[in-house]
């Protein structure tokens, strides 16, 4: 399956040379020589990329400027569909953050040494993920230069958020994942940094790796209390990245709204981040071991692995939906089971089935090893559940608005406005941006970590 | 040896003073641990690239204190939590829905979320102030060499004693063993 595309001998060729790479003698200098030489000089490749990604960046800028400066209208939402493509870039970005904490975290606590290969691009995903969900709800409120209206401040007046609202909670829960997981990636960055500032020659990297690694040593006690303390960040973004997730899905579930107004609706958006998330740096993964030739420190059981999560998740997601529209059929609100047909075959039948086919059908080849070892069949595979998990929010926010309990709004249907498809281009950039920037100027495997794999050196082996 | 901009000075006004043995196996350099400790060394110091429990157990190090720093933090973080909620519903009191002011299931969202928040926090200054991070100055003369695969094991000290616990390091295995007098 995984080279059907290629003559008999060169598949032949490329699997030698595959297992070749994957069998490469790893010693611990060879790792720091290995992880290291990432941050160097920007090649062309690199440069085009971050140029093309700027320019995507000022197209999104533009039309953000000028729905701040025109007002909100000229998006596309328009009553009764008031959250639109903002919101479900916000759940989507939410939702690709939370792998890198699934992988960091859940996995950490659970012994899975897999983890260690591929938890640094996921972390940064997570950092970047959140940063870029975190434009969309200011720029929804209309006015972003009162963001800070959200957050609870003494004021003369001695008003205070309502803490009973979903959107409060979101507000904590989003910004604690933010602050948390930023810690977590910056210190779980010190040895490595203190690895690259060893062997740092610009004196600009060097200051700021002297910076970052805190004046790291690897002594003892630098070591004991390291340890001591990730042990429990990892045993603290376990319940948060739960909450997280479930926190932003009451935002919706705590509603009336037909659609919206279910009790699946926490383990079905944390199950589906998971999802998303893992696909998301699947893609990352495949594309960095290729450009950097990492496959023998990335290797095919690591990817195999992760789409195995993908195939889990993948599961949970489509056992949501039907469950979701068995208890529409099954419970007595007409107003449900409306929605529920609307959404599958009204007006927007086709973002319903593309969500449907990405997420459930297209992941059931996963089944399939040789799916699984393909990194061109799992990439192409990845970008579908993408697309699928980002229409999945758009679904679950749109068709219910479009179908409110009043028959008058029904013929009014939401169009994605040019300036709301520069703006979701435009976080693309900017998550791409930071991405970029992480890959060559912080080292993006965790070279300590990766070294806890390797033989224990003893003069006398056991 | 050391590359400019690492941590390797001496702390102000005094040189370093002691023995450095650099090793290239866990089992020698826990060897040598155990040798220094009996022959009276406690206060030496082990630079690795990765933490071994070999030489864990041969310092007889305890578990990290900072378990109790991230409890206070989560405590404070839960009690803080509720206390904004309450306290700030009871400041302005606007009933909604002829429902009770202090509803605690709402607020138990914060409280965790607070909870979470403070205990990583306090985690994050517990680990910086145990393990004495920052460091500008280091007490031990660095080796990069530490960051990449070799094991460093330092006696402070001058005159007779340190001098034997060179011959001790060397007896062990060491591959180099520097005098800093």
């Amino acid at each position: 399956m995984s080279n059907t595309a290629l003559p008999p001998g060169a598949a032949q060729a490329a699997g030698v040379r595959a297992a070749a790479e994957e069998r490469r003698v790893i010693t611990q200098r060879s790792l720091n020589d290995d992880i290291l030489r990432l941050i160097d000089r920007p090649g062309p490749v690199w440069i085009a990329a971050f140029a093309l990604d700027l320019v995507v960046l000022l197209i999104g800028a533009l039309a953000l400027r000028n729905e701040i400066v025109l007002g909100l209208g000229v998006g596309g939402w328009t009553r009764p569909v008031m959250w639109a493509s903002y919101i479900t870039n916000f759940v989507f970005w939410v939702g690709i953050a939370h792998c890198g904490t699934l992988v960091s975290a859940i996995l950490f606590l659970f012994r899975s040494h897999f983890r260690r290969a591929v938890y640094r691009v996921a972390e940064a995903m997570t950092v970047f993920g959140v940063l870029t969900a975190g434009i969309f709800p200011l720029i929804h409120v209309g006015r972003p230069w009162f963001g800070y209206w959200l957050f609870p401040y003494p004021s003369q007046r001695q008003l205070w958020p309502n803490f009973r609202s979903p959107l409060e909670w979101d507000v904590f829960a989003v910004t604690t994942y933010l602050t948390l997981s930023s810690v977590f990636f910056v210190v779980g960055l010190i040895p490595d940094v203190a690895a690259a500032r060893d062997r740092a020659k610009n004196p600009v990297l060097r200051t700021l790796y002297t910076v970052m690694s805190f004046g790291w040593t690897g002594g003892n006690g630098q070591w004991r209390h390291f340890y001591g303390a990730y042990l429990y960040f990892a045993a603290l973004c376990t319940p948060l990245v739960l909450s997280v997730h479930s926190v932003v899905s009451w935002d919706f579930a705590m509603s009336q709204n037909a659609g919206w107004h279910n009790t699946i609706f926490a383990p079905y958006f944390v199950a589906g981040a998971i999802f998303s998330g893992v696909a998301f740096v699947i893609n990352l993964l495949i594309v960095m071991r290729k450009v950097f030739r990492l496959e023998h420190l990335v290797t095919l059981d690591h990817m195999e692995k992760l789409s195995k999560l993908v195939l889990l998740t993948s599961t949970i997601v489509g056992y949501s939906y039907l469950s979701e529209f068995f208890m529409a059929w099954y419970g007595p609100s007409n107003a449900e089971r409306d929605v529920f047909l609307f959404r599958y075959f009204g007006h927007f039948w086709w973002a319903s089935w593309i969500m449907f086919t990405c997420n459930v059908i297209l992941p059931l080849s996963l089944w399939f090893k040789p799916v699984r070892r393909n990194m061109a069949v799992l990439f192409v595979l990845m970008l579908f559940v993408n697309v699928g998990m980002w229409f999945e929010r758009f679904v679950i926010i749109v068709t219910s608005l479009a179908r409110p309990f009043e028959p008058y709004a029904w013929g009014v249907n939401y169009r994605l406005s040019w300036t709301e498809a520069a703006v979701t281009a435009g976080a693309f950039a900017w998550f791409f941006m930071f991405f970029l920037v992480f890959v060559k100027v912080l080292p993006a495997f965790s070279i300590a970590e990766l070294k806890e794999t390797l033989p224990v050196p003893k003069r006398r082996q056991p | 040896m050391s590359a400019p901009g690492t941590p390797v000075r001496a702390p102000r006004g005094r040189a370093h003073r002691g023995v450095m043995g650099i090793f290239s196996y866990v089992d020698d350099a826990e060897a040598a641990i155990r040798a220094l400790r009996q022959a009276g060394h406690r206060d030496l110091s082990v630079f690795s690239p990765v933490p071994y429990h070999e030489l864990e157990q041969a310092q007889e190090q305890k578990p990290s204190l900072v378990r109790w720093v991230c409890l206070a933090g989560g405590i404070a973080g839960l009690t803080g939590g509720f206390t904004l909620c309450i306290w700030s519903v009871l400041q302005w009191p606007l009933v909604t829905g002829g429902k009770e002011l202090v509803s605690l299931p709402p607020f138990v969202i914060i409280a965790y979320e607070s909870m979470i928040l403070l205990g990583g926090l306090f985690n994050l200054l517990g680990m910086l102030l145990l393990a004495r991070l920052p460091q500008r100055a280091n007490p031990a003369p660095y080796d990069p060499r530490f960051s990449e695969d070799r094991i460093g094991v330092w006696i402070p000290g001058t005159g007779e004693a340190v001098k034997r616990a060179g011959a001790l390091l060397e007896g062990h295995g060491a591959d180099e063993v520097m005098l800093h007098a």
